[in-house]
């Protein structure tokens, strides 16, 4: 079948082993087996490889572009009627998305090297990030669903160690902990509806899942409640993934892992997410309530994360609580087939948030400090970073015509008519992503130096070398934008619309410039406003919720079977051995010598013994 | 000849131990258990390469009369249900020997009772006879009772009193329905082969089969039944558990497929609903019991109580892939609880402890384990299905077999499968993450604490044991053909003939 494809696209399978030979190949020095030289050639081979991987992605993107979309597969394991197989899907979005997996995957390499400059366990980071990266390539490029869970899965594994790296620290371990444990309920639930859709799709081809998907919708295959659970089950580990509520408390708490891991986390491993909730929307759109769940989970993520941002003192959790709003618009924007618009928004999205969050890593790479209240005045003497900043700042918001402003321009024209609700929720969101934005520069770049803050260089060339270079890119975004764009053309919507994006944006800057900052009076003294402040501070304190709720029952019910365990079960055993050891004990002082009673006991117990059988025979 | 050899040679290790002349080192009897362990897995590796995966039934056959009277014959056959338990009893028995490093109590017994234990299970296995196998199933309990209750813990004659009688009561129900089969049919002919039952109303039926799910069920275990296995766990010395873990419980599942299901086809049909309900029960009691432990390896033994609940949803499904899931999931059972109890013997023997409310940050790459808790990582997450390692495709095929059939019972258990990534993880959590301490586990933390420990570093022959174990874990979880192409000739019959019936 793959005989007639040229090399680049026959060997497509090599563009995820990429990242896995990556830590294969930093084993040595991650486990100290190799310690002469140091960590840095682990870091060194996995840059070359990743290379390797973006040059593959491009020349397998030139050839679609010649040849069309093209699909490869391969037979995995078979058994009777489970045919297990690694497919890839060679569409020009996959492979776009793919190029940015791996693009970000090279940048960030980069810049963990002059990040972690001194980190000592340097080998094991890379080790992870290569695992990260095979690992998110296999998932744009799949193209069935048992593969897509698969990596899913891995991704969530190499979350928990990249959140964990810095395992000895008592904030990490935690935020480990609830990363996994969060996203692992998501992948139970997804894992359920795969399992499901296996079973009664037969296939797990995306292809062959839309076609039932149809069937089913036709002929009833399946009642509404199946169909609702199902959806339920297969948006739940995309919503895991994209830190949607109510499963993003993990990505806030991830930010205790280091800063390179957090650019690829907050703009291509949600991506992955999305990407995988987009290709299951035919079948999740059998079920109206999966697909009004999905509206109103990124409904609450969107505005409630932009407005839970805004009321971040770290300087990280600032914005990954406006990633998990931009993921609650790429939903609403899914759930209202508009597939396109989407991947349009998650592109945009993810360059000029990775942008964001290495000029972030560049702040605090050099004050040491991530605490709002404690930066200030680094503008002047950090131009590239502030720089950096800013542009991924109007990347993201819709005010100047970079990325964001597009995308808002297109999506909120779409839904103008369809859904006017939620193009009302795009532009609040987008005023509040404004005023963060507006609010966090003020706050880091302008103003007074502080102590923190008084010698403070510019990063070194290897943080500053992928931060300029992304710069560039996302000041060159909206012409990318119009040479891949799937619709015709950016900018197809109408001069109010325009305005109402800029309008908000504006807005939002304006709100964000003038609103008072000072870090000592940072909590009100008002009391409306502190209780206000302090429910967006602790995020509409989630955590305490969950603390409260469900993780108290199962810690309870845990406890409960315990205590079953040990005083009925074992109790129970014990008991009747003790029972017997006392019989017999009391049985041998009855000993009396005499034979006639020796003999009656004997005879009655045979007697006993064969009405039993009898009776059992009988009711046989 | 070859099953023969394979029990030939365990057994004659084990006697050649017992009478070898003069008093040889603990060391020198660790090598000869050690080459009679390889070369019985060797023969079992020769096994597996004369099977031919596509033929179905039995094959390398072998039958001797022995006591024609009662029916029993030597009788020894392999198929794609017994060959992947083989295979691992060769490899685990091996484990446990290489793993067993100081003993200076009766070394000559402890040797010969771990070769008597492997020949005994190859039997079990092997045997093509119901009274050939309850005989070995019943010879592997006298060893298993004396390694527990002769090199065990501080509470072993408890806990070895507890197994034994527990274990007695499952062979006596297994024998009383060996025997009550041949009372009904009134025919002495114990061979596996024809099937029996057919001629037997539902009621009786209904009642051997009865017998023998308790009797296995106390052998899997199955919540009520599994009291026996946490303390001897506790108690069992890490090469004793790891065997124990690895393979005698899959005596148990092995059971209940091969004199459960494929003896009493009708019967089982009647019960599979509430055998599945069984299961979800079982799977949820052993990991919400779990999460509650603070000792390390009564957790992983309530896990064992979890995991073991599969392979019964999987047989009371009895569709083909969720029988091939079945022995995927004894094969990945069997690999990764072994790994858990390896790797919690080295955390026990270098800390002294194995409470998790007094270890705390072992992964400490200079005075810690970190290859010991980064294998810990690698273990943990096998056993709580991610993909890539056996853990992951056993439970895909389970459920995925059993989900039509059973779909409230599978989804139980699915949950299960996801608060096994709770306990495993805390378990990590909490030794593993965090700065290295050793706490005791009441008083003041910052005065009481140890927090100078300098742990001894492991040996890399110490961890090479649990590097295979581990690597055979992924292999199987990234070439699940490996294992899948051995046996799926095999379970698909099994499935078929009782799809026949129902």
């Amino acid at each position: 079948m793959s005989d007639a494809l040229p090399l680049p696209l026959q060997l497509i399978w090599l563009v995820p082993l990429y990242g896995f030979s990556g830590m294969l190949l930093s084993l040595p020095w991650a486990t100290g087996w190799i310690k002469r030289n140091g960590p840095r050639p682990a870091a060194y081979l996995n840059l070359l490889v990743t290379l390797l991987a973006v040059l593959h992605g491009s020349l397998a993107i030139s050839e679609v572009v010649t040849l069309g979309p093209q699909h490869l597969d391969f037979p995995w394991f078979q058994a009777a009627d489970l045919n297990l197989r690694i497919g890839f899907d060679l569409s020009l979005t996959n492979l776009a998305a793919l190029e940015l997996v791996t693009t970000m995957s090279l940048v960030c390499q980069v810049f963990a090297l002059g990040y972690l400059d001194k980190e000592w366990s340097l080998a094991r980071f890379y080790a992870l990030v290569g695992f990260f990266e095979g690992a998110m390539s296999g998932v744009v490029l799949s193209s069935n669903l048992f593969m897509s869970y698969f990596l899913l899965e891995m991704l969530t594994l190499s979350t928990y160690l990249l959140v964990g790296f810095w395992y000895a620290q008592p904030l990490v371990v935690t935020a480990a902990r609830d990363a996994f444990l969060t996203k692992r309920v998501g992948d139970v639930l997804l894992l359920m509806g795969v399992v499901a859709v296996s079973a009664w799709a037969g296939s797990m081809e995306f292809a062959d899942l839309y076609a039932w998907a149809a069937q089913a919708r036709e002929q009833n295959l399946i009642t509404p409640l199946a169909g609702t659970l199902l959806g339920l089950g297969l948006i739940a580990g995309p919503m895991g993934k994209c830190a949607q509520f109510p499963m993003h408390l993990w990505l806030d708490e991830a930010m205790e892992g280091p800063n390179p891991a957090s650019i690829l986390r907050n703009s291509v491993v949600v991506t992955c997410g999305a990407i995988v909730l987009m290709k299951l929307m035919p079948v999740v759109a059998l079920s109206p309530v999966a697909t009004d769940v999905l509206l109103v989970v990124g409904s609450i993520s969107a505005i409630g994360g932009g407005l839970v941002a805004i009321a971040q003192v770290d300087l990280k959790r600032a914005f990954s609580y406006s990633t998990t709003s931009y993921l609650g618009l790429v939903f609403i924007a899914i759930a209202l087939q508009q597939p396109g618009l989407a991947l349009l928004l998650l592109f945009a999205h993810g360059l000029a948030r990775a942008l964001q969050f290495m000029s972030v890593g560049s702040v605090i790479a050099t004050t040491n400090c991530q605490d709002l209240t404690e930066l200030g005045g680094i503008g002047t003497r950090m131009p590239a970073t502030a720089t950096a900043f800013l542009v991924g700042s109007a990347g993201v918001v819709g005010v100047l015509p970079l990325g964001g402003f597009w995308c808002y321009g297109l999506l909120v024209e779409n839904l103008r008519q369809l859904a006017p609700l939620f193009a009302a929720i795009f532009l609040i969101t987008n005023l509040l992503a404004a005023a963060n934005v507006a609010r966090v520069f003020r706050s880091v770049f302008l103003g007074p130096a502080l102590p923190k803050t008084k010698r403070t260089p510019e990063a070194n060339w290897l943080m500053a070398l992928p931060m300029v270079s992304l710069t560039v890119i996302v000041l060159l975004l909206p012409a990318i934008m119009q040479r891949i764009d799937p619709v015709p053309g950016i900018g197809a919507f109408s001069l109010p619309v325009a305005a109402a994006v800029v309008g908000s944006g504006l807005v939002g800057v304006l709100l964000g410039s003038l609103t008072p900052l000072d870090a000592f009076w940072s909590r009100s003294r008002q009391p409306v406003v502190r209780v206000v402040q302090d429910l967006l501070a602790y995020d509409f304190y989630t955590p305490e919720i969950y603390r409260r709720t469900i993780v108290n029952l199962v810690a309870s019910v845990a406890r409960l079977t315990r205590w079953f365990d040990i005083q009925v079960i074992k109790g129970g055993v014990d008991g009747i051995g003790r029972l017997s050891m006392a019989s017999a004990n009391s049985l041998k002082l009855t000993v009396s010598g005499q034979l006639q009673s020796y003999l009656l006991t004997v005879l009655v117990a045979v007697v006993l013994c064969i009405t039993a059988l009898q009776a059992v025979r009988g009711a046989i | 000849m070859l099953l023969s050899s394979l029990l030939l040679i365990p057994f004659l290790g084990c006697l050649a131990l017992l009478v070898w002349p003069g008093s040889p080192t603990p060391g020198r009897l660790r090598q000869i258990t050690i080459v009679m362990l390889v070369a019985q897995l060797i023969l079992s590796l020769v096994t597996a390469a004369q099977f031919d995966p596509m033929a179905p039934g039995l094959q390398l056959q072998e039958h001797h009369s022995w006591v024609p009277g009662i029916g029993l014959d030597y009788a020894l056959g392999v198929d794609g249900l017994s060959l992947p338990l083989v295979l691992i009893n060769g490899a685990l028995t091996l484990v446990s020997a290489v793993i067993t490093r100081d003993i200076s109590k009766r070394p000559r017994l402890y040797f010969a009772m771990l070769l008597l234990i492997s020949g005994a299970v190859n039997g079990a296995f092997l045997a093509d006879n119901l009274l050939l196998f309850f005989l070995f199933y019943e010879l592997e309990l006298i060893p298993l009772w004396l390694l527990i209750s002769v090199w065990g813990g501080v509470n072993r004659a408890y806990a070895a009193t507890k197994f034994l009688i527990f274990t007695a009561v499952s062979g006596m129900l297994i024998l009383g329905a060996f025997l009550g089969l041949a009372l009904l049919t009134g025919t002495v002919d114990f061979s596996l082969t024809p099937v029996l039952s057919e001629r037997l109303a539902m009621g009786g039926q209904l009642w051997l089969l009865g017998a023998i799910l308790i009797g296995f069920g106390i052998k899997i275990p199955l919540v009520p039944l599994h009291n026996w296995l946490p303390d001897a766990h506790t108690q069992a010395s890490t090469p004793v558990s790891v065997l124990l873990a690895g393979v005698l419980l899959k005596l148990g599942t092995y059971g209940l497929l091969r004199f459960g299901l494929q003896l009493f086809p009708e019967a089982w049909a009647r019960l599979a609903p509430a055998l599945a309900i069984w299961a979800a029960v079982s799977v949820l009691y052993g990991s919400l019991a779990a999460i509650a432990q603070t000792d390390m390896k009564r957790m992983v033994a309530y896990s064992s109580v979890g995991h073991m609940g599969y392979v019964l949803l999987a047989a009371a499904a009895n569709t083909p892939v969720s029988l091939l899931g079945a022995v995927f999931q004894m094969v990945s059972h069997g690999l990764i609880s072994a790994l858990l109890f390896l790797l919690v013997g080295i955390v026990y023997r270098k800390t002294g402890t194995r409470d998790l409310e007094v270890l705390r940050g072992l992964l400490n790459p200079e005075r810690g384990l970190p290859l010991t808790g980064s294998l810990m990582i690698v273990a943990v997450m096998a056993s709580a299905g991610l993909p890539g390692m056996a853990g992951f495709i056993s439970e895909f095929l389970v459920f995925r077999g059993s989900i039509t059939a059973f779909p409230l019972a599978t989804l139980l258990s699915m949950v299960g499968s996801g608060l096994t990534a709770v306990y495993f993880l805390l378990l990590v959590n909490r030794a593993f993450f965090g700065r290295l301490a050793i706490t005791p586990p009441s008083g003041d933390a910052t005065s009481d604490a140890r927090l100078d420990v300098q742990l001894n570093s492991v040996a890399p022959r110490e961890t090479i044991p649990a590097l295979a174990l581990a690597a055979s874990i992924v292999f199987i979880g990234l070439v699940p053909s490996s294992l899948g192409n051995l046996s799926e000739v095999a379970s698909t019959a099994l499935a078929n003939l009782t799809a026949g019936v129902g």
